[in-house]
Formats: C-alpha cells, structure tokens, sequence
C-alpha cells in the first residue's frame, strides 16, 4: 500500500508509466545483469594482485602480501620498457591510422565515378576482416631476405645485401604501424566517409559560387565538418592506447627484438600464466586500467576547456 | 505444428546426448583417455589401426594432443587458469600443476605394482620424484635401458655434420671449432649449390623459445663437461660453475660471431621459427648445426629417406667437438639419463585413475604392447626370421617412414613408458632403430661410407665420447626446470632467460664483438645470477 502511494506521489514513475515501458525495463534489466556479469563480477578477481595467489587455494585461501607484488612491478626494469613500448606503440598506432583514416576518406569523397568509389571503398576494407595471424603470416613472406620488399629494394640498388628487418628493433614499431595502417585504414575511413556525406551540399555549392577550389573545400567544408567526429573518436581511442596490441606483436616478435616488442598484455601472459604468477599478471592488467581511466578523463577535460566535443 | 517441432527438438537432444555419451566409454569396456604433451608433435587419426587393436586388448584408447602455437609453459598456464584438465599430462612445468593441485599422488598406485616399481626405477630414482609435500605425481617415460644397451643413435647433442661433406674433403679429423667452420667454408667455396642448383648453406641456429639451447649450451660440451644443461658441476671440488660466462663460451661465441660476419650462417637464424628451422633442414641444403638428435632426426631422416636425399650424403653425422684438440669429450650420456623434472602424470579430472594407472604400467611391462607400438603389426610391419630375430622390407621400412602411413597406422603413444635395450625376448631391440641389423639395413651409401671410413659402427663411436658414469646429481637441468618465481634464485634464472634469449643472437650478429660482449655482461650481472647459483650449489651439496 505504501508503495503504491509514493508511486502515485512521484509523477514521473508510475505504474502507469512502468507499465507501459514494461518491454524496455525488461530488456534494461537483462544488459544490467549482463553487465554486471560479465563486467563487474570478474573485478572480484583484482583480489589476486594483493594476494600471493595459489590456484590451488583459490581467491579465498590465498595469503595477502599488501602492496609487495606492485613493488616487484615497478622494481622490474623490463615492467617499465613495457610501459614505455606500449605506449610509445599505441601512440604511434594511433596517430597513423587516424591520420591514414582521414586522408583516405577525404581522397575517396573526391572520386566522382560512384562505382570506382565503392570498388576501391569495398576492397580498402577487407582487411580489416582477416586475423592477425594472416597479416603477420604475410608480412614475414613480405619482409623476409627473400621477400618483395628486399627484392624491390636489391633491384631498384637502395641496399646491395637484403636486410632482415625482425632482427633490428628499429623496425620494429614501424612495421607494426604500417600493419595496423594496412588492416585498418579502409575499415576507419567508413565512419568519416559517413561522416562527410552528412555535410549540407549547399556549402559546396556557395563555395563553388565564391570560386573556392577543390583544396580550399576541403580544407575549409569538409575537414572542419567532420570535426566533431575526429574529436569524439580519438577521444575513444585514446583511453585504448595501452591496448596497443597483443596478437601483432607476439606473432612478429623475437628474441632479438624482444625489448622494442613486449607490450604490458605480452607481460601479463608471461608472468601470469607462463610463470603462473596470477597475482603479478593482475596487478600489472590493473595498473594498465588504471591508467588507461585516467587517460580518457584527462583528454575529456581538456576537450572541455577547448570547447571540442567530448564523451562525458 | 508447435507441438511436432518440440518433439523434434527433444529427439535430437536425447540423440546428441546420447552420442556425447559414447565419446568417453565405447563397448566392450575401452576407456578413451585425453593425453596433452607440451610438445609439438602430429596428431594419429581417431581410426588408427594399431591404436583400435591396442585399445580391443587392453581396453584404453589414448587421444593424444600436442602443442601448436604456444609455448609449453604458456600452455600450462592455460590449463591451470582454465581448472580443466586431460586424463594424463605431460609437462615441462610440473610443479606448476602440482602447486596447482592439478595432479593426484601416484605412491598408492605404484606400490600396488610392485614388478613395476622395482624394474622402471631404483629406489634411489624413485625418491628423485618425491615432491616436498612427500608424494610422487610423475613418472619419466624415457631414458630405460632393459638389458644390454643397444644404443646406436646419438640421442644428445652434438656439431652436426652432413656426410657429404665429410667424403669430398677425404674424410678428416674435426676435433675443434675452428677445424669445423674451415672445413664448413672451404666445402661451400668448391659447392656454392646442391646439384639441383639449391644454394648450400653452411650452418644455421635454431634459438626459438627454449630450443634456443642449440645457440647457448654449446660452451659446457666445447669444455668437457656432460650435459648438467643449465650449469657446470666442477666434480674436483664439487662447485656449481657458470657456463654463460666462461671463457670457452665467449670464444664459441666469438667464432659464431666471425663466421657470421663472414657470410657462413643463415642471416635469419635469430628470427627463424621451429617449423621454418626444421623445413630448412629437410631441403638437405643445410650443412651443419647444433641440436639434440631427438628434436631434429626423426621428422628429417623420414623426409631425407623419402625425397632419395640420402643417397645424397644429406644425413647428419656427430662431431665431438671442443675448445681445444686432444681434449676428453661428454657429448654423449651412456648411462640412463633419469630426468625427474617431466614425466607423465595423471590429473585429478581423470575419470579412471585405476585404469589410467594400470595402462601406463602396461605400457613398460607388456612386451606385446611395446611391440605392437614400436615395431607394428608382425607381418605386416615387420616379419621374423627363423632365429626370432626381426627385420624389415624396404617397403615396410618405406612405409613406416611415411607420414600417412603413420597417422593412421602407426601408434606410437609416444610419451608413455618406453624402453631402450634389448627386448624380454633376449634377441632384438626395443626399438627399431637400435636393432642393430636394422640399423646397418636403413642406413643410406653415403652414411655407411662415412662410419666405414671412420671405422666406426654407431653414432656414439662417431662422437667418441669418453665412457663414464654421472654423479647422482646429473642431470642438474632437472632440478633448475623446475624452480619457480618463488625463490629469489627461480627469478634469476627467468630473468637470465629472458636476457639469453636477447643477447645471445644479437653478439653473434654484432659488428663488434668485444662491446657486445661487454654490453652483454653487464645486461647479465644485473639479473643476479648469483642467487640462481647459489641455489644450484645448495643442491649440490646435498650429494656431498
């Protein structure tokens, strides 16, 4: 009786109300439950990284060691090149395949032979759908001694012995660049495409009448229109840059490169479950959270302050 | 219409669930185990004939998978976080699965064996096994001798080395280094190709992973010293040595370095993985290497025989090689090597421990069963002559060197308990390969040539190593396996790894040698190879 007495009191939910929206609330409480599943229930498990977790005795059982296994993290040189790997990687990532996106879109919207576009649009993002292990498979056969890359190069004279490039850690980050540029430009530069098909063709039109030409359009149409969808992406991407890779960089790497090429994910997978040390794999993931958090509300703040977009 | 697809569905689910049902358990009481081997090795077809009879007489049927893409140790832990295990297991991280709780005490079932337990190990092996907690979980699969060794492999490591290039320099004494890599570049300087027209290529190191230790262990065999794998035992004084800093690893590496330099080694050693290395090798076109006999010579051997590439002079003989001529080598391991760190156990998921159990003892005690897996099928895989003995046709040796003749043919279960030596019968080998009447047959022209000229009869007298029985410690790579992260020791050793595994390719690659070595140094003291020695040390001493 109470409740329904507050229910009628409080005009914005009502049975009425709940009633009518049964069918979302329904659905509503599903994702939750998924969400809570799936997303906060495994949070339990950052437990691990204060404990000297055994799997034998479980999360329940196993002692706690306080703060100890952070200190083994930040104490390990080879935690901090990972740091700086992945971060320098992600980046990299990051602002080549943004930049390749945008370019790739712009240049697309510019062909006028409506088939010619989709062709070329259709078989820029195909890749996107094959797995790393093919691209990386590719790549070896590419860059091998015997590969095309050398070949190209022997023949053309730039270079009078083929170059191993997974021996040198200089190549190392570019080679993963250009692998994400590869995969992924097409497969990004739809958003913009989109994007750009949303500007008001009458823009062009008055430009055209103001005897604008075709890189003035752009520079000033058709890039300042589809800034708010540049800002709102990088945004998102920026809190996945320690996301920097996994797949790519533990197919291609080796020993040799092995300090240019371990990411924090690699880490984890080494201590965590090749050593079998749980607690020092978790405490390294959420270190990696932890800043990956950071990093989007302090892009966010700035976005605010610049007046640009932003997600929250 | 409602109703008909309900009763559709309940059809099929009683199907389904029936079928599932057979999966574990078919008639007639066979028991189908899942095995997992942190190996890479080839799967046998679900039809395999040997493995139906096996299964028809002793009632287990073992579904054998192997590793593909990870790393041993990746692939543990995998297991372990998954808390789901295969019937049996062999790892190279045991005490992982046993801190894991992922393995049941085998003491009760061993003693239940006691025909077993006497003549698989002695006492003192068993007690090898015995983990801190006071149980057994493990049983090493290999290295038994059952009466007179018949050893006719080398299956250790060593200097490979082609034999045709043995025969065009007139057959020579290698006893160094140096003498190897001359003969190495002055062969390839009068062959640039094979006589396809395949460029020859003088010598290639595999270091993917943990086989790296064909780059970085060659120092303590160059010494003199057995294969102690991750340290040197200085029997004199009874002290742990470092091999990774002693002088004769910094001038094996400084003459890879050189010959490297000079063009002689593949310039993508150091990215190469197991697969590539391996069908490098089976082109015939490599010249020589380092390996262990066991991680190369099986799958190449069949590839030289079918591909007529050992009519050649393509098959691989053993140098004793070391630092200096005259001195005594340790390549080969006469006496059983007992490695207690791996072995196969039986989890806790395993549905049947008894039957498990009983199979695996099976496996040592059952002459017809160790037949049946190592030689095949009598007359069909092999016939016997009046004497007992047996021996095979060139087809039957043909087939069984095919790799679909073998998936679904042959069923080796090869990581089960097998013995070397002579067979219960008195007259032949164990294994086909240490028959010695077999083994003359199987060996190519060129092979027979070469061990004529040496006047030798095997690999051991190929490599003549000096006969001698190992301290009760040998091998003490069994012990440093299987250290942890724990101990300040286990994390020098992961460490000092991680810094070989760098290193190691990159001052044989390096234009200067001696700043490499230096820089190399450094990188390696900072892991604190001092707690891993000590701990090492500790161990040793406990043999005192």
């Amino acid at each position: 009786m109470a409740r329904e007495k507050t229910a009628v009191r409080d005009k914005k939910i009502t049975w009425k109300e709940i009633k009518r929206q049964k069918f979302l609330l329904i659905v509503a409480f599903f994702v939750t439950v998924y969400g809570f599943i799936f997303y906060y229930w495994p949070l339990t498990g950052w437990l691990m990284a204060f404990q000297d977790y055994k799997p034998a005795k479980g999360l329940l059982h196993s002692q706690f060691v306080g703060l100890e296994k952070f200190r083994f993290l930040f104490g390990d040189p080879e935690f901090l090149r990972v740091i700086r790997n992945t971060f320098c990687m992600g980046v990299l990532n990051l602002v080549t395949t943004t930049v390749m996106a945008i370019l790739f879109a712009v240049l697309l919207n510019e062909i006028r032979s409506s088939i010619a576009k989709k062709t070329v649009q259709t078989i820029s993002y195909l890749p996107h759908f094959l797995s790393w292990i093919i691209v990386t498979g590719i790549l070896h056969d590419a860059l091998s001694s015997t590969g095309i890359i050398n070949d190209v190069l022997l023949r053309l004279g730039i270079i009078d012995q083929s170059i191993n490039f997974f021996a040198h850690p200089k190549y190392f980050w570019p080679i993963v660049a250009f692998a994400n540029c590869w995969k992924e430009t097409g497969w990004n530069a739809i958003i913009y495409l989109a994007a750009i098909t949303a500007i008001d063709p009458s823009l062009y039109e008055a430009a055209s009448i103001d005897g604008a030409n075709r890189l003035q359009k752009i520079r000033y149409i058709t890039l300042p229109g589809i800034k708010p969808t540049i800002m709102i992406l990088l945004l998102m991407n920026i809190g996945n840059v320690l996301n920097a890779g996994f797949e790519v960089q533990y197919l291609l790497g080796n020993g040799l490169v092995q300090s240019v090429s371990r990411t924090i994910d690699i880490y984890v997978l080494n201590w965590g479950i090749s050593q079998n040390d749980f607690s020092l794999g978790t405490a390294a993931g959420i270190f990696k959270s932890a800043v990956s958090i950071a990093l989007i509300v302090i892009c966010n703040q700035v976005a605010k302050r610049a007046g640009e977009e932003r997600l929250f | 219409m409602k109703k008909r697809l309900a009763a559709t569905l309940l059809a099929s689910a009683m199907v389904t669930s029936v079928l599932s049902g057979c999966g574990n358990k078919t008639d007639g009481g066979t028991t189908e185990f899942s095995m997992f081997i942190t190996m890479p090795g080839s799967e046998i077809n679900s039809d395999n004939e040997i493995a139906d009879m096996i299964a028809e007489k002793w009632g287990v049927k073992i579904k054998e998978t192997w590793l593909t893409g990870q790393t041993a140790s990746e692939a543990t832990g995998t297991l372990i976080a998954s808390g789901e295990y295969p019937d049996y297991i062999d790892s190279d991280d045991m005490s992982l699965l046993v801190d894991a709780g992922a393995l049941i005490p085998l003491d009760d079932y061993i003693d239940q064996y006691p025909e077993f337990k006497e003549t698989w190990f002695t006492e003192d092996e068993w007690e090898k096994f015995r983990q801190p907690d006071g149980h057994i979980y493990w049983i090493n699969p290999f290295g038994n001798t059952m009466g007179e060794s018949t050893a006719t492999t080398h299956n250790d490591e060593a200097f490979w080395i082609q034999v045709r290039v043995l025969e065009w320099a007139g057959y020579p004494d290698i006893q160094t280094l140096d003498e190897y890599f001359k003969l190495l570049e002055d062969y390839v300087a009068a062959n640039p190709t094979m006589e396809d027209g395949t460029p020859n290529m003088p010598y290639t190191i595999l270091c993917e992973d943990w086989r790296y230790f064909c780059l970085e262990n060659a120092g303590q065999f160059l010494a003199g010293y057995p294969n102690d794998g991750s340290v040197i035992v200085n029997k004199a004084n009874m002290t742990i040595e470092d091999y990774n800093t002693s002088e004769d690893t910094k001038l094996y590496l400084k003459k890879l370095n050189e010959e490297f330099n000079k063009g002689m080694i593949d310039p993508e050693f150091a990215t190469q993985t197991y697969d590539e290395y391996i069908s490098k090798l089976s082109t015939g076109r490599v010249l020589g290497m380092v390996d262990q006999w066991w991680d190369f010579a099986y799958t190449v051997n069949d590839v030289f025989k079918q591909q007529g590439l050992d009519k050649v002079g393509c098959n691989y003989v053993p140098l004793g090689l070391t630092t200096k001529t005259g001195m005594e080598n340790r390549w080969h391991t006469y006496d059983d090597t007992v490695n207690q760190a791996s072995g196969v156990a039986i989890t806790v998921d395993c549905k049947d421990p008894d039957k498990a159990f009983k199979f695996l003892v099976d496996c040592a005690m059952d002459q017809e069963l160790h037949d049946l897996r190592f030689w095949g099928v009598k007359g069909v895989d092999y016939d016997v002559d009046e004497n007992g003995l047996y021996y095979r046709t060139d087809e039957q040796r043909m087939n069984w060197a095919d790799t679909s003749y073998q998936a679904s043919h042959r069923c080796q279960y090869s990581y089960m308990p097998q013995w070397g030596g002579t067979s219960r019968d008195g007259i032949n080998a164990n294994k086909p390969e240490e028959q010695p009447s077999e083994f003359q047959l199987d060996m190519a022209e060129p092979l027979k040539n070469c061990f004529a000229a040496y006047d030798c009869d095997t690999y051991p007298d190929m490599i003549g190593s000096v006969v001698e029985t190992n301290g009760p410690w040998f091998p003490m790579y069994s012990y440093s396996n299987n250290f942890t992260t724990d101990t300040p020791g286990g994390v020098a050793w992961t460490k000092m790894g991680e810094v070989k595994h760098e290193w190691l390719p990159k001052v044989v690659m390096a234009a200067d040698f001696d700043a490499t070595w230096d820089e190399y140094m450094a990188k390696y003291n900072d892991c604190k190879p001092e707690d891993f020695l000590g701990e090492m040390q500790a161990i040793l001493d406990t043999f005192k």
